[in-house]
């Protein structure tokens, strides 16, 4: 026990000290050769004798507990003060009259220290991301901004539909930082991300089409950062495009984002109650929307499926990560990680 | 007995913003909504000058001013001119921490649409006259508002 290499302590049932380990004496500068067969608190300068501590050693001699791990301050006159972990057991020996208790102090103010150097690293990265995804939601709300301007000031009505499709996007993806820079890492609660995300379609294609009705449906849930994003612009698409062909001519109608969770499975819909899509596939336009929409949806391994509605139109992007069994479907990606994690490659 | 205004147009703005660009975006849609939208202003000082030359109905402060947070004290110098503030910044959390010297909020990023809206709203409010839906987005912080004098009258 002497040149045991963790700092060590052995005493007696009334918790006077039987020996010293070596590294003992050296960690808590300790003189062992004098303090054997003096009582364990008058250990040093008394720095030992915390009332706790003897209390929890009491019981242990007694044998009603045994401390697994007590951590402690070990305050010492002109010295730094130690953080302390204390283990102690009791030894029962059949040929001694009395116990013994093994004492193990392991010193673990460094690594203490360096945990909190680690907390306060996060904490300020934790601040410094906020701040930074608050200064990207400015930057796009700049770019929506002149994109709006030069929107109000094209003569040609063409350009116009298009700086405002850009408009969109690029406010999507603001919007979407703005929650960002609020929640920290906990990620973006989708179903409010694309509630907010059409308010914003409804002020800028909507304002004078009141006879079109843009509401969000379904489960509330939380998708990683890179994930969210995709599917907002998504959104952002599968809306525009429902308000661009669906309603011609002054129709009224509805459209309906809706959003299903199951597990790490997701499905996203938006639907139309519209005039349809043409019933000859080669009148329909495949624009740029449509292939934003088929890039994000492969970035997420997820499948694009049009449908017809009755009446409208509907599109629906599911990611199937794990085969539900009550679903009886195989699933379509072979990595199974949680979806938090999935990184859109 | 006074009357209540069943018209928000024609009303004066200040615009406190030190990004330019939304600045101009955001006056050109107010003015195109009809109301009188002063000079813009993206500094304490310009700010105070141009409401005591020509007392603003509302004025639109965005908190972070040239890298500092001088919107907050701007607002307080307005409450005590008696000039409403809404607060324009992308810090929810700072705006709301302020929300004695303000009536309300409207968030970055935002539709200029929908700040017209936030602002015909609250000119009403101002006035006691809740007969507006209260537009998505915009957070109230009084919700029986005094700031301009304006105390609605009981029945």
């Amino acid at each position: 026990m002497a040149s045991s290499p963790g700092p060590l302590l052995l005493l007696d049932g009334d918790l006077n000290i039987v020996a010293v380990s070596r590294s003992f004496a050296d960690t808590y500068g300790i003189d062992g050769a004098t303090a054997v067969g003096r009582p364990m608190t008058g250990l040093g300068d008394g720095e030992w004798d915390v009332p706790t501590l003897h209390t929890l050693l009491k019981a242990t001699a007694s044998g009603v507990a045994e401390i697994e791990a007590y951590e402690m301050e070990l305050r010492r006159p002109r010295r730094k003060t130690r953080c302390v972990v204390i283990h102690a057991q009791r030894l029962v020996y059949l040929d001694l009259k009395n116990d013994r208790l093994l004492v193990a102090a392991s010193d673990v103010t460094e690594a203490r220290a360096d945990a909190k150097v680690r907390d306060d690293a996060l904490r300020q990265n934790l601040i410094l991301l906020q701040e930074v995804r608050h200064r990207v939601a400015n930057s796009l709300q700049i770019i929506a901004s002149v994109l709006l301007q030069n929107a109000k000031k094209t003569t040609s009505e063409e350009t116009r539909v298009h700086l405002r499709d850009a408009h969109n996007r690029v406010m999507s993806v603001a919007a979407l930082e703005r929650l960002l820079s609020l929640s920290g890492e906990k990620g973006v609660e989708l179903r409010a991300y694309f509630e907010e995300l059409c308010e914003s379609i409804v002020a800028s294609m909507i304002s004078d089409r009141e006879h079109i009705r843009l509401f969000v449906t379904g489960d509330s849930g939380v998708v990683d950062a890179r994930v969210s994003v995709s599917l907002g612009l998504i959104v952002t698409e599968l809306v525009i495009n429902a308000l661009k062909h669906a309603f011609p001519e002054g129709r009224a109608g509805e459209i309906r984002v809706d959003c299903g969770f199951r597990g790490p499975n997701w499905t996203l819909t938006v639907m139309d109650d519209g005039v349809g899509m043409p019933s000859d596939p080669s009148l329909v336009r495949t624009g740029l929307g449509t292939s934003i929409v088929g890039a994000l949806a492969q970035q997420l391994h997820a499948v694009v499926q049009n449908s017809a509605g009755n009446p409208g139109t509907a599109v629906m992007i599911t990611h199937t990560q794990i085969a539900l069994v009550d679903d009886g479907e195989s699933p379509q990606d072979d990595a199974v990680v949680p979806v938090a994690n999935v990184k859109g490659s | 007995m006074r009357t209540v205004r069943t018209s928000t147009i024609g009303e004066t703005l200040l615009i406190v913003e030190d990004d330019i660009l939304p600045a101009m975006s955001l006056r050109d849609e107010l003015r195109d909504a009809g109301f009188h939208v002063l000079e813009l202003t993206e500094r304490v000082e310009q700010a105070v000058a141009a409401a005591l030359d020509c007392k603003p109905a509302l004025a639109l402060v965005n908190i972070e001013l040239h890298g500092r947070d001088d919107g907050i004290g701007l607002a307080r110098e307005f409450k005590l001119m008696g000039i409403p503030v809404l607060f324009i910044s992308g810090q929810q959390e700072k705006a709301r921490s302020a929300k004695a010297v303000a009536i309300g909020s409207l968030a970055k990023p935002y539709h200029p649409k929908h700040m017209i809206g936030a602002v015909r709203y609250l000119l009403r409010h101002i006035e006691g006259d809740e007969s507006l839906p209260r537009p998505a987005g915009l957070e109230v912080f009084d919700d029986h508002p005094n700031g301009n004098g304006a105390v609605p009258e009981a029945a």
